[in-house]
């Protein structure tokens, strides 16, 4: 009896017993036989993969960054000081959590906007839409945590701005504010509250989320570009298996080449040990991605007519993103009808945000 | 030289040299992964007392210290010298208690023994409990590990 035809038989007869169980066969099958249209569109759907990608990086590094990181006014900044110092190749892991959460959200806002003006959103891919605005929030929302946890001036002040804003809002304003700090104010307990956001709440929030989304996507198709042939479409439809999957790791091993090499030679800074005594530091801005919000605020007169400005400041960014959610059931014409005003919206809306972080730079 | 059949067809060698670049892809992301998972060795490499906190202990006494996370024991023995142990069974892992009347350290947990010079004696413990080298230099008490100089 040779050896290799016995181990041979041993994994087959492993298989076997497995398939018997779990009928992953049919799960194969089913991969066999999907295809990926190919159009002019195309390029856009590697966005939704590489959002994929980034979020798992995140999640790895992130667990690995959790082992040390210790969410209290003491510890917090001597705790990523130490992952930076001590712990071995603990700076890569940070830089590469900090330049992948970069991109991810970078990758969120071309995916969201390519969607928007291809509209891919229209019947019956509203929810998908709609769940994918849920998505886009809760990325900014890590975002918006995960930058206080080194608790270094910048990061004690973006938090002490950005949990004010929701105070303008009627209503419910104080509440929230109150609710995002664990207190009136700014405190111990705002990070431990943040840290819990992030490493709990919303990797629950989004995993659920994307499993959803996904589903969606996979149970309705990719949606084709406006005024396509159906049958030519067909006729153009690639493989899933392999021949799309190896595109797309092509596109997922370059930027995962640019991640690691811009993460290396740039690593993110770790500021002193916040004090909450201390006056803020000067010329604080937020991250990029929140500067066309921040500049927004800052244009509206404190007082207009009787009102603040900043509740009509922010009553508006609100209204903005109501409308945001509810795109597709505001354009609900048939799929294969164009939306020039859509499309001018979109444009319109990056033109403005791009304006806008470029005013704030340098203003 | 030259063969008449190839010992390899070239999807083989293909498969070979992709799966090989694959695997060494992989292994170079995961290297810096499970390097970081540990955190670095906490064990110092000197402690340093002050003579005058713990050289005026009576014979036959033990005073603690912290090496690293662990408990030192400093002892005095009956010939006034002093020796230190690292306070930890090495059974399992408990932290012994030295008892002067009965001139031995104790272990808790699974009742293992040890002599006044840590050598194991009865119970479990398969080793005597680690020493440190102790020297002391004007005012201070240098504890270092076994050997390092
Ligand atoms: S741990 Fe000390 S005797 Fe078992």
């Amino acid at each position: 009896m040779k050896p290799i035809g016995s181990l041979k038989r041993i994994m087959a007869g492993l298989a076997a017993w497995m398939e018997e169980r779990l009928g992953i066969e049919a799960a194969r099958d089913f991969l066999r036989h999907k295809t990926v249209p190919q159009n002019r569109h195309t390029i856009w759907s590697y966005t939704g993969s590489l959002l994929l990608l980034f979020f798992s990086i995140q999640v790895v590094t992130g667990i690995i960054l959790a082992f040390y990181y210790r969410p209290t006014l003491e510890e917090a900044n001597k705790s990523i000081a130490r992952i930076m110092t001590e712990v071995p190749l603990g700076w890569v892991i940070r830089s590469v959590h900090f330049w992948s959460a970069t991109f991810m959200i970078a990758i969120v806002f071309v995916h969201l906007l390519s969607i928007w003006i291809i509209k891919s959103y229209r019947k019956p891919r509203e929810l998908t839409w709609m769940s994918g605005v849920f998505l886009l929030v809760f990325t900014l929302a890590f975002g918006f945590t995960g930058y206080l946890l080194p608790w270094d001036d910048l990061s004690l002040a973006a938090t002490k701005v950005g949990t004010d804003i929701p105070r303008s809002i009627p209503v419910v304003g104080a509440w929230m504010t109150k609710f995002l700090r664990g207190g009136e104010d700014v405190s111990g307990d705002t990070l431990t509250r943040f840290f819990s956001f992030h490493v709990s709440i919303l990797p629950l929030l989004v995993l659920a989320l994307i499993a959803f989304h996904v589903y969606l996507i996979q149970k309705l198709g990719m949606s084709l570009p406006v005024g396509a042939d159906e049958k030519e479409e067909a006729k153009r439809a690639i493989p899933f298996w392999p021949n799309f999957v190896f595109r797309e790791m092509i596109v997922w091993l370059i930027l995962f080449g640019v991640l690691v090499t811009i993460a290396v030679f740039w690593p993110p800074s770790l500021g002193k040990s916040a004090d909450l005594m201390a006056p803020a530091p000067e010329g604080i801005k937020p991250e990029w991605y929140f500067l066309f919000l921040f500049q927004t605020l800052k244009i509206f007169p404190a007082k207009i007519l009787f009102i603040s400005g900043d509740t009509v400041a922010v009553s508006l960014i609100l209204l903005g993103g109501i409308l945001f959610f509810f795109l597709p059931l505001l354009d609900n014409r048939p799929a294969g009808r164009k939306g020039k005003v859509i499309t001018w919206i979109a444009f319109a809306f990056i033109l403005y945000a791009v304006a806008m972080s470029v005013w704030s730079l340098l203003g | 030289m030259k063969f008449k059949e190839s010992l390899f067809s070239r999807r083989q060698f293909l498969n070979g040299l992709l799966g090989g670049w694959l695997g060494a892809f992989l292994a170079s992301i995961l290297y810096p992964v499970l390097r970081a998972i540990f955190p670095p060795e906490k064990e110092p490499d000197q402690v340093i007392l002050v003579s005058s906190d713990y050289a005026g202990i009576p014979a036959n006494t033990v005073k603690m210290f912290a090496w690293g996370s662990k408990p030192g024991l400093l002892k005095k023995t009956e010939k006034d010298e002093l020796v230190a142990f690292v306070g930890v069974c090495t059974h399992l892992d408990c932290n012994v208690i030295y008892l002067p009347d009965q001139k031995k350290f104790f272990c808790a947990c699974h009742d293992g023994w040890y002599d006044e010079n840590g050598t194991n004696i009865s119970g479990p413990p398969p080793r005597p409990l680690r020493r440190l080298s102790v020297t002391v230099e004007g005012d201070n008490i240098i504890i270092k590990k076994e050997g390092a100089t």
